[in-house]
């Protein structure tokens, strides 16, 4: 979008009685490709390009998006932007919008090592069918999948305070995933992690994730599972692998952090939160190893960018210290709401959508245990990997979660396999449970391409650096303890 | 747009999709909106099959040099792309007529005032009640034409409104929805005093022990739960062995009195009468008197299984195999007050959250109560009682049941169904919560 077209919107937003306005464009590009069963079941390529128009008027912001390039969309979007705020403002008890305070001007492009476009597409296929070829270690398999992701989005940001950012965002993705099949029982192994490789690169990423290294050790877990025995219920120590660890953040302190839930603004769809504000500072949220950090500007995450859809600039800041509850994921509104600036945590899915608060980097900073040694001093105890069934309520307390793949630990050491693992509990009473933390040599840039939030729903992107952790006394087997 | 896409086309077939939208909501919390939107755009993807290679692509541009250029990378994509010895010619069928009411001007053309008007009657409900609301209302058209180079040739237009609120008191909540294509039948009072009605009922909440009880799943919360059978109705989960139904159709499943369709005319939610391939969709019945007698399928899965395509295809390209999008079930005879009047002991429950699958052949999930759930003494409501977490088999709990007599729609992120409410003997709680 050319700066003239730019202006245009926001003059018009000013004239139609906006107290600030802004306009992203977006140029976006995502390539899927997948295969099957042995068979190309996507091979595509999507262009979208369009802008988002927010103005503040009384008080009450108001979002209108399209893709009219032309001087009558550009005028009618900015309108339909005033109009929707205008009724808002109508109907609202009090004033929650405010301008942003800072204008901001500058550019951020993701590092790439290796630009996807230079890669052939024939390449890219023939990867996919070697990895999903590996993964047939048996008769059993019913279904062999391979895949890559691919975006790269363009986008800049004009404020009618002056703000002007312009940034460039890859991210990459890929990953494996085997389904086993016999009479009555259906067991799935992916790799890596529980949804693949995604992290903010070029190419560099898809190299990096070995997949034809490792889907023949995918198929073969896939296949053992089906023999293997049930894991037990009861109450038991829990070692989770790395991804597992990424999930349980996400879930459990990514979303209940998020201020605009604790402040009731997801409180009819994604919830409320126990992240309650008069427990900042104050509530015991995990053991005094549990440090949780929010970091925008780190390398390979999901959400790291140079400035978020506000236009804030990105940082770093505390979520959880020590084990206390010391910060949220903030945007302007929410933060002002409790006396601090945003920490800018706010993204929007695509141009079409408004931007809120989504979860962004946010990590479990690194122990000091050896990964070798975590299982040292379990007795008696299940090691689990690779989400499968995750579900939490909706103040995220009360969660489940299930795993691909478990091992029993006796006396210090893994043993065999076990199917079906999951576990269940109360959020600050798990975390509080956490008595080691692997070291950062197994401390991992876990991300994900498809948290949901909002509405209308939007899918943003996230990344949860985690390494494996050890916990006491946590239920299992749930789900199959009749 | 199509045609002129089809004539520009070398491809052996192609296939077009062009689908349009123009959506807006108004998101509140607290008196106030939050989320007060609307996007309007087109998304034109080009489907390329040459010799059995297909290569998709997909862009929102309309410029006639874009549209050349969107073509051309679609064939490119394909003369890349290994062939596939199964994929079928593109299908060719007379699609039916949009069922009545599908589009209705007056919800494609609703303003942010009139969204506004809806929500205000909804913050008046709350402050009268002495409660707070969170909630949306929403109005929305879309348009889908689906055309491709053996003949096929199908537009529809459909709209949509909806109204979701939840009144939260002290230590309580009630949630109510409604869905129309016709916004002018959304009343938001209604919707309001049932929310109301809900959180007042449940305030004060007393804790129940988890463990098996017979329960009353009002529609909103056993939609939500049937959509998690949906995916084993798909016949590519039933040809890879991940559906409940894999080991064979014919065969009972369920009890006898449930009867499952797919169902795209069902009045309370007209739908498309043709799939993403342009192909007519059947109403279908998967489930009769407790047999499963059918999965949905699409040209590919109807080739491959060398049955008939049903019309359930998703767009190109499609992984995840032709999905049934329109659930219905048969209501009962009894209502929903005589279901709880014969009740001697229970749990009403009005929301489901969070489902989530647990085992998948065994179609165990998990999930959570959430904004009214209430003990059943004796036939009457009793009172509020704290959220609880369920793990149960859906096959199991359809097993020994009873439905309503009142079909509802009901609708989540990634389904809408038209069920009555149902009664479980046995439901499986595992866990409560202190709230």
């Amino acid at each position: 979008m050319s700066e003239k077209s730019a202006a245009r919107i926001l003059d018009v937003g000013v004239t139609r009685g906006a107290e600030y306005v802004d306009v992203r464009f977006e140029s976006a590009r995502s390539e899927r490709i997948e295969v099957r069963n042995g068979v190309v079941a996507a091979l595509a390529d999507a262009v979208s390009t369009g802008y988002g128009v927010r103005a503040l008027v009384d008080g009450a912001w108001g979002f209108a998006a399209s893709d009219d390039h032309s001087d009558a969309g550009l005028v009618a979007a900015a309108e339909r932007a005033c109009a929707i705020a205008r009724a808002g403002a109508s109907i609202a008890r009090r004033r929650v919008g405010n301008p942003p305070p800072v204008p901001y001007v500058g550019e951020y492009a993701t590092p790439v090592l290796r630009e996807p476009s230079s890669v052939p597409l024939g390449e890219r296929v023939a990867l996919l069918l070697d990895a999903e070829r590996r993964l047939r270690a048996g008769a059993q398999i019913a279904v062999g999948r391979a895949w890559i992701d691919l975006w790269d989005s363009r986008k800049t940001l004009y404020g009618s305070n002056g703000t002007r950012i312009t940034q460039r965002i890859v991210q990459s993705g890929c990953g494996v995933q085997a389904m086993a099949v016999d009479a009555g029982d259906a067991q799935t192994r992916t790799y890596p992690g529980d949804i693949g490789l995604y992290q903010s690169g070029g190419w560099e990423i898809i190299e990096k994730a070995a997949l034809c290294d490792n889907a023949q050790r995918i198929g073969e877990e896939a296949v053992g599972l089906l023999r293997a025995p049930q894991c037990p219920s009861g109450t038991l120590d829990v070692v989770l692998g790395g991804s597992q660890v990424s999930l349980q953040i996400h879930e459990s302190c990514g979303h209940p952090a998020e201020l605009d839930r604790v402040m009731g603004w997801e409180a009819n769809f994604s919830g409320t939160s126990f992240l309650e504000v008069d427990q900042l500072d104050r509530l015991q949220y995990g053991s005094p190893l549990v440090t949780i950090v929010i970091d925008n500007t780190m390398s390979l995450g999901m959400a790291t960018c140079g400035y978020d859809d506000e236009g804030t600039k990105s940082g770093l800041s505390d979520i959880v210290r020590d084990g206390i509850l010391v910060g949220y994921e903030m945007s302007n509104d929410t933060a002002r709401e409790i006396g601090r600036e945003s920490n800018a945590c706010v993204r929007a899915q695509s141009w079409s959508f408004a931007p809120m608060i989504r979860m962004c980097n946010l990590n479990l900073l690194p122990g000091d245990v050896p990964f070798e040694n975590i299982f040292d001093d379990v007795r008696d105890g299940i090691y689990m990997e690779s989400n499968r069934s995750w579900s939490i309520d909706d103040r995220r307390l009360n969660f489940q979660f299930g795993c691909e793949i478990g091992w029993e630990i006796k006396n210090g050491k893994r043993g065999r396999m076990l199917k079906n693992p999951t576990y269940a509990g109360m959020t600050p009473r798990f975390w509080n449970s956490c008595d080691a933390i692997a070291d950062a040599r197994s401390w991992f840039a876990w991300g994900t391409p498809h948290c949901g939030k909002g509405e209308p729903m939007q899918v943003g992107r996230t990344t949860q650096a985690a390494a494996p952790a050890r916990f006491r006394n946590v239920t299992v087997g749930v789900g199959y303890d009749e | 747009m199509a045609r002129a896409i089809l004539e520009r086309s070398p491809a052996d077939q192609t296939e077009v999709l062009v689908a349009q939208s123009d959506a807006a909501l108004t998101r509140f919390t607290h008196e106030v909106t939050n989320q007060n939107v609307a996007a309007r755009g087109v998304e034109i993807s080009v489907r390329a099959i040459l010799d059995g290679q297909t290569g998709v692509a997909s862009s929102n541009s309309v410029d006639d040099n874009d549209l050349r250029a969107l073509v051309e990378r679609a064939v490119a994509i394909a003369r890349l792309a290994p062939k596939d010895p199964l994929q079928p010619p593109l299908p060719v069928g007379k699609t039916a007529p949009a069922p009545p009411n599908a589009y209705v001007d007056a919800t494609a053309q609703a303003s942010p005032e009139r969204r506004a008007a809806i929500c205000g009657a909804l913050f008046d409900a709350a402050e009268h009640a002495e409660c707070w609301c969170a909630g949306y209302a929403s109005t929305s058209s879309s348009g889908y034409t689906v055309a491709n180079s053996n003949g096929a040739l199908a537009s529809f237009d459909g709209t949509d409104a909806a109204v979701n609120v939840k009144m939260i008191g002290a230590d309580s909540s009630g949630w109510a929805e409604a869905h129309a294509t016709d916004v002018e039948c959304i009343d938001a009072r209604t919707i309001a005093a049932r929310a109301v009605d809900k959180s007042l009922r449940s305030a004060a909440p007393h804790s129940v022990e988890p463990g098996a009880w017979s329960v009353i799943l009002e529609p909103a919360a056993f939609g939500e739960l049937l959509a998690y059978l949906a995916g084993h109705f798909s016949a590519q989960s039933y040809d890879e062995g991940s559906s409940f139904c894999s080991d064979g159709l014919e065969r009972r499943y369920f009890g006898e009195n449930v009867s499952i369709f797919d169902d795209y005319a069902h009045p309370l939610a007209p739908g498309m009468p043709f799939d993403f391939e342009g192909f007519p969709t059947q109403r279908l019945a998967l489930v009769e008197n407790g047999i499963v007698r059918n999965v949905v399928t699409d040209s590919y899965y109807a080739h491959k299984l060398e049955v008939e395509n049903t019309g359930h295809a998703l767009p190109a390209p499609n992984s995840y195999g032709p999905q049934p999008l329109h659930l219905v079930v048969a209501p009962g005879t009894a209502s929903l007050d005589e279901l709880i009047a014969n009740t001697e002991r229970g749990l009403l429950v009005t929301r489901f959250w969070y489902i989530r699958t647990v085992d998948q052949k065994q179609a165990i999930v998990t999930g959570m109560t959430r904004d009214g759930t209430f003990l059943i003494e004796r036939g009457r409501i009793a009172g509020g009682v704290r959220n609880l977490r369920f793990n149960q088999s859906i096959l199991e709990a359809l097993r020994s049941c009873e439905f309503s007599s009142e079909p509802r729609r009901t609708a989540g992120y990634g389904f809408s169904t038209v069920v009555p409410a149902v009664k479980i003997e046995g439901f499986t709680f595992t866990s409560a919560t202190e709230f």
